[in-house]
């Protein structure tokens, strides 16, 4: 039973940080129908200046109120970056091809994330790099048998928030009014006033923000960046966004955790080297059965 | 398919020479690169070494992207998991020729069942999933490829593991014909292999076109354009679009059986990632998307950017001595990633339809994508 | 272009002689193949570019791609094609991985190049009855040799690793590997010996490398509580991140890693602090630091040309050219065939990893192994294993 609640505590947490960067996903994909291929790698990137920076303050030394600190700064700062990153690419390259053929803009994005891998493999070189332990190990759950470190719980603590800071935004803002106008019918927007690129950038940066956010959890939590690190992380994600019903923010969430579940009891019941299989075997299964993701709801082809 | 004439009458009424060339190629490009290809081997001396078997893997790509454009391109449905059935394909040939296992069947035979068995396993696949809209689709088929690279790996007893299956006999193995040791003729040298491919890319080329004004041809058009009106003239969608995905995977099976021969082994199951996937998918929208000439285009830009183009760069650079410290700033392949990145990028801004667009398709595609 | 790939076909120079390596040159076993580049090039330089009657010419290959980050069958056919084609080569220095030993030695056999590696170490490459059915014969299509390894195989290593932990105490093993030729041979091997010996083997796993964390995993190692914890793998395989993770999942079992993982990266990716006096690396022959004579002067040019110890397989590297370059002198003209004759005749070398020579199957008679330890971010000396001196009694 224990074993099953720590195998259930790992999943939630992997979980959670999955689902941060399926939130970027779905929203570039709820607005304007992108698979942005290059999200994984903006992520990378991300990682990368987050490594950067820690390294040149010297933040492993740091303890303290300094380190959750300098941790909050580290996310806003990556979170600018990627925002300014993801609305720069959108504005060169995707904008000049809102009225393409559908799969154009995906060939771009893969493009793109090629770009930004061999960005990546200058910054940080061809080996893996470590990305140094700045939270104590100490463990929270001693007491009941468990693991669960500081760092698992730093998870957790970015996570939640900045879920539901995303929620309140996209229902109750009048930005978030506009995305929702944009993503249902660009053209129907527009004819009400909404700046329709301006919406769309808007939701690139915000996206991007959230992959600055996940790329520093990301350090901070697997302890491993690499200039490949975006392939791996941006196709669970990604298929988590989907199994969840793409394009809905508490669908990707949802998904994030049933991906993150699968993962750690597969892993646990059946063997790690059957993980991969596993977890795409669920989602073609879910997907036959609910082909519009878990908390999706079926929309009406469109004629 | 046949382009316009150009305007090649002067003042005069006389067809200048090089006007009537220029039309013949433009008209009959598949004849002209043939024959450049057919006799390229008996000029080009360097396609006896490396380079031919550089070449060699091109044309196979080339028949992994004409089986995957008949569902982008003819059909519109978006697959990301083509590699697998490349993948099965080599490895249901390497079971059937392999010395390991009992069946060690002829090329033809071995080739013509492994074709068909992975047309059977798309079938399978398509069957239960077609009914998911397009990007539900496409997340179905990468899962896939996730699936099947991963048993493929774990299966250790049937496929061999990560050291794949070897060694797979050339054609012909055994045979003599007029003194010559084929297989070893085949090992030797890779012109054979290279004619081999050739003529197997051919041969996907005709009956590519003939599908494409067949009845099942303009019904996967059909269906691209309107499932709705498609259907409501007579025409089963489902079946439509499940002969399409067995098409598909015939011809990426059949792709896979030259890739496992011409290497003499499957290589592991990582050769048919997803990555893989994506790089022919790239190819066939970056050349045109239902277009034949389009996607050998694209595959010989992009596949050949990475296994002709590169290690030649690299090479070069080395032997010109221009990088004695070995910075990977100062390499060909460490800038790889961005200038194909680049190349993606620019060719989808300034050729949203791709480099030869199919004329229906870019017809078509020009009144919008909803 | 084409015209730059005839001139790879003109005719034979007499006066020059090329040495080919095929090793990863992209992607992230970069670091290791970038101190086997270095090795060749100092045997090179140290003969002052001439063997015998010829000038000899270095061409560094590559046999990974950009896009796939490492070893391609494809690459590593063309390499070795390439080789073959060109009159002038007359050694080929690889491969690094095993798997793709597996796709060039049939090709360069029907060549009679002669082949040597400085870092494979899969078994059935060259051992009849140890490897998969058929092998090593399918790697021979002509039934001669040519293929000739510098560095001890698997079997050296994997067994007598087990040996060692039962001469610690240990008494249960978990055991994981990469599912990769090397590291899930020589894991294998590792497991095939425990349970000759009677430790527990409380599972084995593969893991997968492109993975990016595998914390579930060491949930379940630690739930079975082993007293080591053995990996079949590279540091590219994710070795570094499994000793994170085993770190963070609070288990205190001892890690025993392969050579693949005996270079520096291995120690910063995983964190010096999470392997600290618990990590134990074995590796076939001396490690640099150990080596005497020959193989100690090469280390100390090493340090004063790069500013740094030599990894472990530069020596390697270092070594096969010389042998490569040996039989080139020894033979005095440029015959494939009798070249590689004479390289696998080589008995008693005295050379860089000591006195050594090739037995039947072009493999070393070097039967020792070196155990080392993690300690302060270095790798120190713990014990020399020799197979031939002490079977260790079940």
């Amino acid at each position: 039973m224990q074993f099953f609640l720590q195998q259930c505590l790992i999943g939630l947490t992997n979980g959670a940080l999955v689902a941060l960067v399926a939130l970027g996903y779905t929203m570039v994909y709820g607005i304007i129908r992108l698979i942005n291929f290059a999200h994984g790698d903006l992520i990378m990137l991300g990682a990368c200046l987050a490594l950067t920076v820690v390294s040149a303050l010297g933040m492993a030394g740091w303890s303290g109120a300094a380190t959750w600190l300098g941790i909050v700064m580290l996310i806003a700062l990556c979170g600018l970056f990627c925002g300014a990153i993801n609305v720069a690419v959108d504005r060169i390259v995707y904008r000049p091809l809102r009225d393409a053929p559908k799969l154009a803009p995906l060939v771009s994005a893969i493009g793109v994330s090629f770009i930004f891998m061999n960005i990546g493999l200058f910054w940080l070189g061809p080996a893996d790099r470590s990305f140094p332990e700045l939270l104590p190990a100490t463990n929270l759950l001693a007491g009941e048998g468990l693991q669960f470190t500081m760092k698992d719980l730093l998870v957790l603590l970015v996570v939640v928030p900045l879920m539901i800071a995303l929620t309140v935004l996209v229902k109750s803002t009048r930005l978030g009014k506009a995305m929702r106008a944009v993503s249902q019918d660009p053209t129907a927007a527009a004819l009400v006033g909404i700046d329709v690129d301006r919406v769309i950038g808007a939701t690139f940066f915000v996206g991007g923000f959230l992959g600055g956010a996940a790329s520093v959890i990301y350090g901070l939590y697997i302890n491993t960046i690499g200039f490949q690190m975006g392939f791996q992380n941006g196709l669970y994600a990604f298929t988590a966004a989907v199994l969840g019903g793409i394009g809905s923010i508490p669908g990707a969430v949802v998904g994030g955790i049933v991906i993150g579940l699968v993962r750690a009891l597969s892993s646990a019941y059946v063997g790690e080297r059957w993980t991969g299989a596993i977890v795409f075997a669920i989602l073609i299964v879910i997907l036959v059965f609910r082909p519009e993701g878990l908390v999706g709801r079926a929309v009406k082809e469109k004629v | 398919m046949k382009p316009n004439r150009p305007a090649t009458h002067d003042a005069t009424g006389a067809v200048p020479l090089r006007h009537w060339v220029w039309a013949f190629v433009c008209e009959r490009w598949d004849l002209v690169a043939l024959s450049v290809l057919a006799v390229a081997p008996l000029m080009v001396p360097a396609l006896g070494g490396a380079l031919g078997g550089q070449v060699t893997t091109l044309f196979i790509y080339c028949i992994l992207a004409l089986g995957l454009n008949v569902m982008v391109g003819y059909t519109g449905l978006v697959h990301l998991g083509i590699a697998a059935f490349f993948g099965i394909g080599a490895y249901l040939f390497a079971i059937l020729t392999v010395p390991m296992y009992p069946f060690q069947m002829r090329f033809v035979t071995a080739a013509a069942i492994s074709a068909l068995a992975t047309a059977g396993i798309g079938l399978a696949l398509g069957a239960p999933t077609l009914r998911l809209r397009g990007d539900y689709l496409a997340i179905v088929t990468l899962g896939f490829g996730e699936v099947a690279k991963v048993t493929l790996r774990n299966l250790e007893q049937i496929t061999g593991g990560m050291k794949g299956l070897n060694p797979v006999p050339p054609p012909g193995a055994g045979l003599k014909v007029g003194g010559i040791d084929l297989g070893l003729a085949f090992a030797i040298d890779p012109r054979w292999f290279y004619y081999l491919s050739l003529a197997v890319l051919a041969g996907v080329v005709v009956a590519m076109r003939r599908l494409e004004h067949s009845r099942l041809g303009r019904a996967w058009v059909a269906v691209r354009e309107d499932e709705l009106a498609a259907s409501a003239m007579g025409i089963s969608a489902t079946r439509v679009k499940l002969s399409a995905f067995a098409m598909s995977s015939a011809v990426a099976g059949l792709a896979g059986c030259l890739y496992a021969a011409s290497l003499s082994t499957t290589a592991d199951p990582n050769a048919y990632d997803f990555n893989r996937s994506i790089m022919v998918l790239c190819a066939v929208i970056l050349g045109g998307l239902g277009s034949i000439p389009g996607t050998l285009l694209g595959v010989a830009l992009l596949v050949g950017f990475d296994t002709v183009l590169a290690p030649w760069a690299d090479s070069a650079i080395q032997q010109w001595n221009i990088n004695p410290s070995g910075s990977s700033l100062l390499s060909f392949s460490g800038w790889r990633l961005a200038i194909f990145g680049l190349a993606l990028v620019l060719v989808m801004r300034y050729r949203p339809e791709g480099l030869v667009p199919s004329r229906r398709m870019a017809a078509e595609l020009h009144e919008g994508h909803a | 272009m084409g015209l730059a790939m005839v001139a790879g076909c003109r005719p034979a120079d007499p006066t020059l002689v090329k040495i080919v390596s095929s090793l990863p040159r992209t992607g992230s076993a970069k670091q290791q193949s970038d101190t086997i580049v270095r090795g060749i090039r100092m045997a090179i330089e140290e003969a002052e570019g001439r063997v015998g009657p010829f000038r000899v010419e270095y061409l560094d290959l590559d046999d990974s791609t950009a896009a796939a980050g490492q070893w391609t069958s494809e690459s590593e056919a063309a390499n070795a094609r390439r080789a073959l084609q060109d009159p002038d080569v007359m050694a080929y220095i690889g491969t690094f991985n095993s798997g793709a030993a597996k796709v060039s030695m049939p090709i360069l056999n029907l060549g009679d190049l002669l082949m040597v590696s400085p870092a494979n170490t899969a078994v059935g490459l060259t051992k009849p009855g140890l490897g998969a059915p058929g092998e090593p014969e399918v790697y021979r299509p002509t039934g001669r040799l040519n293929y000739t390894r510098v560095v001890p195989a698997d079997d050296l290593q994997g067994p007598l690793s087990a040996d060692w932990a039962k001469q610690r105490g240990v008494k249960r093993v978990y055991i994981l590997d990469d599912n990769e030729v090397y590291g899930k041979g020589i894991a294998d091997l590792f497991d095939e010996r425990c349970r000759e010996l009677g430790i527990e083997v409380l599972g084995h796993d593969s893991i997968d490398a492109k993975a990016q964390e595998f914390k579930s995993l060491m949930a379940s190692v630690k739930a079975a509580n082993p007293d080591l914890v053995y990996f079949g793998g590279t540091t590219q395989s994710k070795g570094g991140q499994l000793a994170k993770d085993m770190t963070s999942a609070g288990i205190g079992a001892i890690l025993m890693v392969p050579d693949g993982c005996r270079e520096q990266v291995f120690i910063d990716s995983a964190g010096a602090s999470n392997l600290e006096g618990r990590c134990f690396v074995t590796f076939g022959g001396l490690p640099p630091e150990k080596l005497t004579g020959k193989g100690q002067a090469f280390v100390e040019r090493y340090r004063q040309k790069f500013g740094e110890l030599p990894e472990a397989y530069a020596v390697y590297g270092y070594e096969a050219t010389c042998v490569a370059l040996k039989a080139i002198r020894d033979v005095g003209a440029k015959d494939r065939r009798a070249i590689a004759d004479k390289a696998l005749a080589i008995q008693d070398f005295d050379g860089a990893l000591g006195r050594w020579g090739f037995d039947a199957n072009g493999d070393t008679t070097m039967r020792t192994l070196t155990v080392s330890v993690v300690k302060g971010g270095k790798f120190e000396f713990e014990a020399v294993l020799d197979a031939a001196a002490e079977p260790v009694a079940p």
